[in-house]
């Protein structure tokens, strides 16, 4: 068991000392101004840090971490907040660094394929950079037009493409940490291959729990010559599904492969008005690419894949406008909710691709059950299932409920033989699900390679594992009491 | 593997055995434990630093669940890649990694090594493919990571851990693999260069090809010839020569050898032979790094634009070598003449040093165990190696896996 982290308010004289680092405007810690840092994309847990610091250079977040050790205090690093199962939340408060000012494209190599980004440069400011070079960054969460490069590899993000593509950490070829004891070190490099063990690999999705990322190495990924979009119109979610299952045993392999829920195409088209029609049980979203000479013949196998799975039709996104609108309507599904409802709750859950009109038929039971209403869109292609739980976050009652439907839906994903979550992570929201994934064994390996990174377990105590620190409960409870009511 | 030739060995026929013979083990004498595969790869490393037992997995062979239409795999390590590639093969589909000596080379093995081949530039390498993995500590503690679904990120990825461990942390007795459809059609172009110049003309046009080759090699006329030969194909093997691989659909494929073929042409490039049924040459090409009785087999990572500064200087020393262009990586064979250490050092120091200078590496693959006294195996030192002793530490905190093997005197010393 590693010593616990103490967990008390900041002393004046660190918090002095911070100012001196960062200088006197980069740090917050009046209530009003750390109020805005009190959670993540996951609203049903809070807690405000004792302060927030921006730092712009490496030797600033050395310097930072170097002095949370000094004095005991926990530390967090967050990028831009979008994070969805709390990874950022600062659990008992302590030094929030957040990363967004460093966030600088340092270097762009296309003959050698990669690109050096500060931690808090935007998902699409590289792929807005990169335009015109015939590269780019293959990562696409649906956030991307707020989350940070650096949050990516913390949370291992996916996004929409990642079905050909794949998720950030096949896209990272190094990083440069500072891990929590202050030193500096740099995992992987501009070549492949590097001698001894995948840090690089094992870093990306250890959401911040390994040390605080300062630079990312990423690859850079030749663009696609050609697309073509389609919407497969379908009377039920079923048959969606179906379909979905029918185009994956074929062989073949799409770009993206999502579904859209009548519910969700209810918020989505009065916000962007592509013509989704509005009757249909579930759409659809499918797009391959690459060369111009193979695109038109899976595209056809796609066609015909739907059409004996009982689509009504087919449509195809013709011109670049209409596939660029089409994928804003699926990236910004989620802030089309508030059209449904003043909260919501999007789970995470994955399932081999063959369980998916199981998994959502129980989705549909467990929302009659428990009367909350859920909406569905995700990355079918994947099997990476995105329940979206709509209710008031003011109803404490409505929380339970939501809570309970959550927890029935992951359940049966672990039943189904997947997983409890695909790209949001563990966060603090899915500690508890840990140890039904995973055996205590397990579970005590990675603690012991937590423990070769972070022995003191002053960064980011609290995520993840269910065991992290978990003596320290008890200044959680005080601190914290929405904490001990989830735990 | 010298030390353990003479030790005892065991090969266990289910985890359940394997994990208590650990057990004991480390209940008991704790003596070293060398985990072997198809024993294709022992030679990597250094040399063990105490006797111990060979600890077989060729009996943890089945198949676990082949859920096709998931497009995924569960399996125990020790089978051997053929076999596994035959399993795949019958529901038309494969994992697209390259592994030499495939008939021997098991699934663990090669995931402890992390093989890959000429197709890692399309497919990237066993860290893409995957998904999850069981394994066995010194302790005897039977732990997993992953799962079975494509996209998971519960927990540390201790996938990534293991991949590349070379034993050194637990063995790997069970994974799942994520895997792709079999392509309708693949084939190479032989492209015969005028001199390196062309070489790197050819490749910085590839970076605006219209085409997406998943194979791109650069061999000089040495490798050229013998892997020629090894493929029984008749092909011209005077100076450097390209050899460019598609895969996929027909009409896609023979559209990109095409297109290829032009291009080519345009950069002065007119020597292409399009070999049509490539499958001997697929096979030459990757059995490559290990096909030789050479003195010394490197692996060579640079950043690709170094790489054929890096190829002209070693075939200038007469190295024979096949590089994985599109992805920095030169596997070289000393030649025969290199028959002493004072010979070896020479000849390697100025390529050890455009390695580290093009921030990259040189690590040996195989060589006599007495030069691994002077050459460093893992070349030059990162700055990440303290860290890596530091998870060694936490999961074989007696040193019972592979003792030696990555972590010894020898390296820390060459380290510095």
């Amino acid at each position: 068991m590693p010593e616990t982290a103490t967990i008390s308010t900041i002393p004046a004289q660190a918090l002095q000392a911070l100012r001196r680092i960062v200088g006197e405007t980069s740090v917050l810690s009046a209530h009003e101004q750390v109020l805005v840092y009190e959670c993540d994309g996951f609203v049903i847990e809070k807690n405000t840090p004792d302060c927030v610091v921006f730092p712009e250079t490496t030797e600033h977040v050395v310097a930072i971490v170097k002095l949370c050790n000094e004095y005991k205090i926990p530390f967090v690093p967050r990028g831009a907040g979008t994070s969805l199962a709390g990874g950022c939340l600062p659990v008992g408060g302590g030094v929030m660094i957040a990363l967004t000012r460093m966030r600088g494209i340092h270097d762009v190599n296309l003959r050698d394929h990669y690109a050096v980004v500060g931690p808090g440069t935007v998902n699409v400011h590289l792929t807005q950079h990169l335009k015109g070079t015939g590269f780019h960054y293959a990562p696409d969460p649906s956030s991307q037009g707020a989350c940070t490069i650096g949050g990516n590899v913390a949370t291992n993000s996916g996004g929409p493409h990642t079905l050909k593509y794949g998720v950030t950490v096949n896209h990272v070829l190094g990083a440069e940490v500072v891990l929590p004891d202050g030193e500096v070190v740099q995992f992987g490099g501009y070549t492949e291959d590097n001698p001894g063990f995948d840090l690089t690999g094992l870093f990306v999705g250890s959401e911040g729990t390994f040390g605080v990322c300062t630079k990312v190495i990423v690859r850079l990924t030749r663009d696609p010559v050609a697309y073509r979009t389609m919407l497969g119109v379908f009377e039920t979610v079923e048959d969606a599904t179906q379909a979905i299952s029918g185009i994956i045993g074929a062989g073949i392999v799409p770009a993206a492969l999502e579904l859209m829920d009548q519910g969700i195409i209810e918020a989505v088209e009065p916000a962007f008005h592509f013509g989704f029609p509005l009757d249909a049980g579930a759409v659809l979203l499918i797009e391959v690419d690459g060369l111009e000479v193979a695109v038109d013949g899976e595209a056809a196998q796609i066609v015909e894949l739907c059409e004996q799975n009982n689509a009504r039709e087919v449509r195809k996104a013709d011109s670049p406008q209409q596939r660029d609108l089409l994928w804003k309507c699926r990236k910004k599904a989620f802030g089309a909710i508030g059209r449904l409802s003043p909260s919501y709750c999007t789970q995470d859950g994955v399932v081999p691709r063959t369980k998916l009109p199981e998994i959502l038929k129980f989705i549909t039971e467990a929302s009659a059950r428990h009367d909350i209403r859920i909406v569905n869109v995700f990355h079918a292609g994947d099997g990476n299932i995105h329940p979206i739980l709509l209710f008031d976050e003011r109803d404490a009652e409505q929380v339970k409920r939501v809570l309970l439907a959550s927890d029935e839906i992951l359940n049966r994903c672990i039943e189904l033989g997947g997983s409890v979550t695909g790209e949001h992570g563990i966060g603090v929201e899915k500690i508890n699900f840990m140890n039904k994934l995973f055996t205590e064994a397990d579970l005590e390996t990675m603690e012991a390679v937590r423990i070769a990174f972070n022995p003191t377990g002053l960064c980011s105590p609290q995520k993840m594992l269910p065991t992290a620190g978990a003596c320290g409960m008890e200044h959680i409870e005080k601190s914290h009491p929405a904490r001990r009511a989830a735990l | 593997m010298t030390t353990t030739e003479s030790s005892d060995e065991f090969t266990p026929t289910t985890s359940d055995e394997a994990r208590d013979f650990l057990a004991e083990n480390s209940a008991g004498a704790g003596r070293a434990i060398f985990p072997v595969g198809g024993r294709t790869a022992l030679h990597y490393g250094y040399a063990p630093t105490q006797p111990g037992f060979a600890f077989s997995t060729l009996r943890l062979n089945r198949t676990i669940d082949y859920p096709a239409r998931d497009m995924t795999i569960t399996v125990e390590a020790g089978i051997r890649m053929d076999e596994l590639t035959e399993i795949l093969k019958a529901e038309g589909q494969r994992l697209p990694i390259d592994v030499p000596q495939s008939s021997r080379a098991t699934l663990g093995g090669v995931l402890a090594t992390n093989t890959s081949g000429p197709r890692r530039f399309g497919f990237g390498t066993m860290r893409d493919y995957l998904i999850g993995i069981t394994s066995i500590d010194a302790a005897g503690k039977t732990f997993s990571a992953g799962g079975r679904v494509v996209k998971n990120v519960a927990g540390y990825d201790l996938c990534k851990l293991m991949i590349g461990s070379l034993g050194t942390l637990a063995v790997i007795t069970q994974v799942t693999l994520k895997v792709i459809p079999q392509p309708e059609m693949s084939q190479l172009l032989w492209c015969a260069a005028a001199d390196w110049q062309a070489v790197e003309v050819a490749l910085e046009n590839l970076l605006t090809s219209a085409t997406r080759p998943v194979a791109l090699e650069v061999l000089n006329a040495a490798a050229a010839h013998e892997i020629a030969a090894e493929a029984r194909l008749d092909l011209p093997s005077s100076g450097p020569i390209l050899c460019i691989g598609f895969e996929g659909a027909a009409r896609e494929t023979e559209w990109q050898a095409e297109t290829m073929s032009v291009e080519l042409e345009a950069a002065g490039i007119c020597d292409v032979a399009v070999v049509a049924d490539a499958e001997s040459l697929w096979f030459a090409l990757t059995d490559f790094a290990t096909s030789s009785d050479e003195p010394l087999t490197f692996q060579a990572n640079l950043r690709p634009s170094r790489l054929v500064e890096f190829s002209e200087l070693a075939t200038s020393a007469g190295v024979s070598l096949a590089a994985h262009a599109g992805n920095g990586i030169v596997i070289g064979h000393l030649p025969d003449e290199v028959t002493t250490l004072d010979a070896a050092v020479e000849l390697l120091s100025p390529l050890q040093a455009l390695a580290h200078e093009a921030d990259g590496n040189l690590v040996i693959f195989d060589c006599d165990e007495s030069w691994k006294q002077t050459i460093p195996v893992f070349g030059q030192a990162r700055q990440d190696r303290a860290l890596m002793q530091r998870i060694k530490q936490q999961l074989d905190p007696r040193d019972i896996l592979n003792p030696g093997r990555v972590f010894t005197k020898n390296a820390m010393s060459a380290a510095q």
